[in-house]
């Protein structure tokens, strides 16, 4: 679905991306992890041209992403940020509709495919009708998560889309959005740095560091057979409550 | 987004709309002038206006349509209107004429006529009066110690002289003054008003004045003759375009006719009928011409046309400034480095002083409303240019990013995301630009424009506080007025979705 080839980017003198090389195939759930600086949210947003390569190139569905044909091809995207990224003076409604909108769509099939897209990420009734700053959390992710999805398209990416929750919802959230990601046979890209949640919703991990890529492969393929010391340590730096003494 | 702003919105995207607020515009920028009509201008001093006066009563008895434009900002304004055709007549000094518009500080009547000639200028033979600076004393004290002439001031060094400070610093007031005639005393400066105030209460004895003061004979004041000639003629005359004298040759001839005939004390006396006994000047120049007078305005009348008059300045100006400033806004927040230059240009807009603008704007717009409306305007694009960069610029990136990464195309942006984001400092970029065009409308008085700067400008030359409070009374409520609207549009139009993030 996507390759990197050599892709290059600097920012000033910080090197962001360092001669990166990665096929993203179809139907997977793929997850970008590594230390913060490592390169994984600029990597991922190269795949939705918020940002350009200095050098190499990125190809999305066998083409490369080029600015003039970059609204189409967005279109073939969905994006969701952390906390939805939902336009505060819009209706969660219109939030959703708002590209379906543009394209021509009817009202009526704006708002039955809201409702079943509603339906499908289990947000509660009527909240659809709300602003923003009336939904929780947890229902703007949901929210944003719907309006990604609304043109049916054929890659998900997410950033950090977890990040701004609470650990019990994040929970509750996970496995709703793994189970959703198996039933909609999607390409998923995620940015994380939660490694657990990272290999419990993809399948394949791409561990970067320094804007290089380290590993990747399976979770369990990362964890049996790591390439270098750098690998263990990543995964297993973060602590548990398996750790008390 | 609510239903208000979505209508607002939509309303905007209609070019027709747009064509429909210039359409409204037009009728007033253009104020058709009459063919056959005459202009008559007058400067902002009320000898000025009662000569416009009595110019605008000649050609009306000579059957010639004839309009006042009265107590225009200055020598520059009127000769600049004259020039360019704008005013067809106005009451001027030779004195100034010779020195400060032609710069021909020796030149006698023969030549100045003809300087004026190749301008396609000319003048009206003297009225009769020469308005220039003299001294002046109680006339009881000037028996008492036999001072008739400025020449009897030397027998008595210890007379307490009293000057404007205007008089004091030019090379031909005192200092001239007294080299010229060797006068021994020295003289301090002081408010030109109060100076009339010490000479009554006897605290100065001496001071200057203008032949034509109406305060000379209500303070009973003796006028010393000047028997060297020190001071410059400055005598009355009507200039007048050429090409009068075949558009309106009776009016000419009636102008001509005034050759001699108003003197000194005549003037002096129309004077102290405006000044100092608050007679409308078009009342009293019909009277001096004998015929009726029209009947002056109702105060309620006068502050409705004013009103009018103020409430269109504003308007016009800040619509047309609405449809260039919104436009160069957005522009300026998309290309970041044109967006430098077109910020440093409104702003450069911002430090021209109004009335130079206005002097620059007569031979582009001539005198009236459209200058007026055009440095307004100018004015007013800063605030509105500078809001909606700032408004636009202030969204926070992750929502510009998101609209883009939805595949939203750049318009759809604009309309739906980032002008409701950045509604509310933009509506606050127009509240300002408002506000500060109510006050500085009151400056288009000067170039003939109307509205409240009218009764403003009258007040301050007659002295008539009521005067003044008529136009900055509803000047001051006209500018909260502008300010409650807009805040109850910028409620009206902010969505609830913003309210409820901003509780937050």
């Amino acid at each position: 679905m996507f390759e990197l080839h050599h892709v290059h980017k600097r920012y000033g003198r910080t090197v962001a991306l360092d001669g990166v090389d990665l096929c993203i195939t179809s139907g997977g759930t793929t997850a970008l992890i590594g230390p913060s600086g490592a390169g994984k949210s600029t990597l991922l947003r190269m795949l939705i041209g918020l940002e350009w390569p200095d050098a190499g190139e990125v190809r999305f569905g066998g083409e490369p992403l080029r600015r003039e044909r970059l609204l189409e091809q967005r279109r073939r995207i969905g994006y969701v940020i952390q906390e939805g990224g939902l336009f505060p003076h819009l209706t969660a409604r219109q939030n959703v509709g708002l590209v379906a909108r543009t394209l021509g769509w009817t009202a009526a099939r704006i708002a039955q495919r809201s409702d079943e897209l509603a339906g499908l990420c289990q947000l509660p009734d009527g909240a659809l009708r709300r602003y923003p700053a009336e939904l929780s959390g947890g229902q703007r992710q949901r929210v944003g998560l719907i309006r990604a999805l609304m043109l049916d398209p054929e890659v998900l990416l997410l950033d950090e889309p977890l990040g701004a929750l609470d650990p019990i919802i994040r929970h509750e959230l996970q496995a709703q959005m793994r189970e959703l990601f198996a039933r909609l046979r999607k390409t998923v890209v995620l940015v994380t740095h939660d490694v657990a949640e990272a290999a419990y919703l993809a399948d394949t991990l791409v561990l970067l560091r320094d804007g290089r890529i380290v590993q990747q492969g399976a979770p369990r393929e990362l964890r049996d057979t790591p390439v270098g010391p750098f690998v263990h340590e990543f995964l297993f730096a973060q602590r548990s409550l398996g750790d008390l003494p | 987004m609510n239903a208000a702003a979505t209508c607002l919105v939509r309303l905007l995207r209609r070019p027709c709309l747009c064509a429909l607020l210039l359409a409204c515009c037009t009728p007033l920028m253009a104020q058709q002038r009459d063919a056959a009509e005459v202009v008559i201008g007058s400067k902002n001093f009320t000898e000025s206006v009662i000569l416009g006066e009595i110019g605008a009563g000649l050609a009306r008895e000579a059957g010639v349509p004839a309009r006042h434009r009265r107590q225009l900002g200055g020598t520059r304004i009127l000769w600049r209107a004259l020039a360019e055709g704008q005013v067809d007549a106005y009451p001027e000094y030779t004195g100034t004429l010779a020195l400060e518009l032609l710069a021909m500080p020796d030149a006698d009547h023969a030549a100045l006529r003809a300087a004026l000639a190749e301008r396609g200028l000319a003048m009206t033979a003297p009225l009769g009066f020469n308005n220039t600076y003299a001294l002046g004393m109680r006339s009881d004290r000037a028996r008492a110690l036999r001072i008739g002439s400025i020449g009897d001031l030397r027998a008595h060094p210890r007379l307490r002289l009293g000057f404007s400070n205007e008089f004091m610093q030019r090379a031909d007031g005192w200092p001239g003054l007294r080299a010229a005639y060797g006068l021994p005393q020295r003289a301090n400066g002081l408010d030109h008003d109060l100076a009339y105030r010490g000479l009554a209460s006897g605290a100065l004895d001496v001071t200057d004045l203008y032949r034509t003061d109406a305060e000379i004979p209500y303070y009973e004041l003796a006028v010393l003759e000047d028997e060297r000639g020190f001071f410059p003629a400055y005598d009355a005359v009507y200039l007048y375009r050429a090409d009068l004298r075949e558009r309106a040759s009776r009016w000419v001839e009636a102008l001509e006719g005034l050759a001699g005939r108003i003197d000194a004390d005549a003037m002096q006396r129309l004077n102290a009928r405006v000044k100092l006994q608050g007679e409308a000047e078009a009342a009293v120049a019909a009277d001096w011409l004998g015929v009726a007078a029209t009947e002056p305005q109702g105060r309620a009348t006068r502050i409705w046309r004013r009103t009018l008059e103020h409430l269109a300045l504003v308007g016009v100006s800040l619509g047309l400034a609405l449809l260039v400033a919104l436009p160069l806004g957005v522009l300026a927040a998309r290309r970041p480095r044109l967006g430098q230059v077109v910020l440093t240009l409104s702003g450069l807009l911002q430090t021209l002083p109004s009335l130079a603008v206005f002097v620059f704007m007569i031979p582009l717009l001539g005198i009236g409303a459209k200058p007026a409306i055009a440095a307004l305007f100018l004015y007013s694009l800063l605030p509105i240019v500078r809001n909606t960069h700032a408004g636009i610029t202030g969204i926070p990136r992750e929502l510009r990013e998101t609209a883009s990464a939805l595949g939203l195309p750049p318009r759809t942006r604009l309309w739906r995301i980032e002008l409701p984001l950045a509604l509310r400092t933009i509506l606050a970029g127009i509240k300002t630009a408002a506000v500060i065009n109510v006050g500085t409308a009151t400056l288009g008085a000067l170039i003939g424009a109307g509205g409240y700067g009218q009764p403003i400008l009258a007040g301050i030359r007659l002295d008539d506080i009521a005067l003044i409070l008529e136009g900055a009374v509803p000047a001051a409520a006209l500018a909260l007025g502008v300010q409650g609207l807009f805040e109850l549009v910028e409620r009206l139009l902010t969505p609830r979705g913003l309210r409820l993030a901003a509780r937050h």
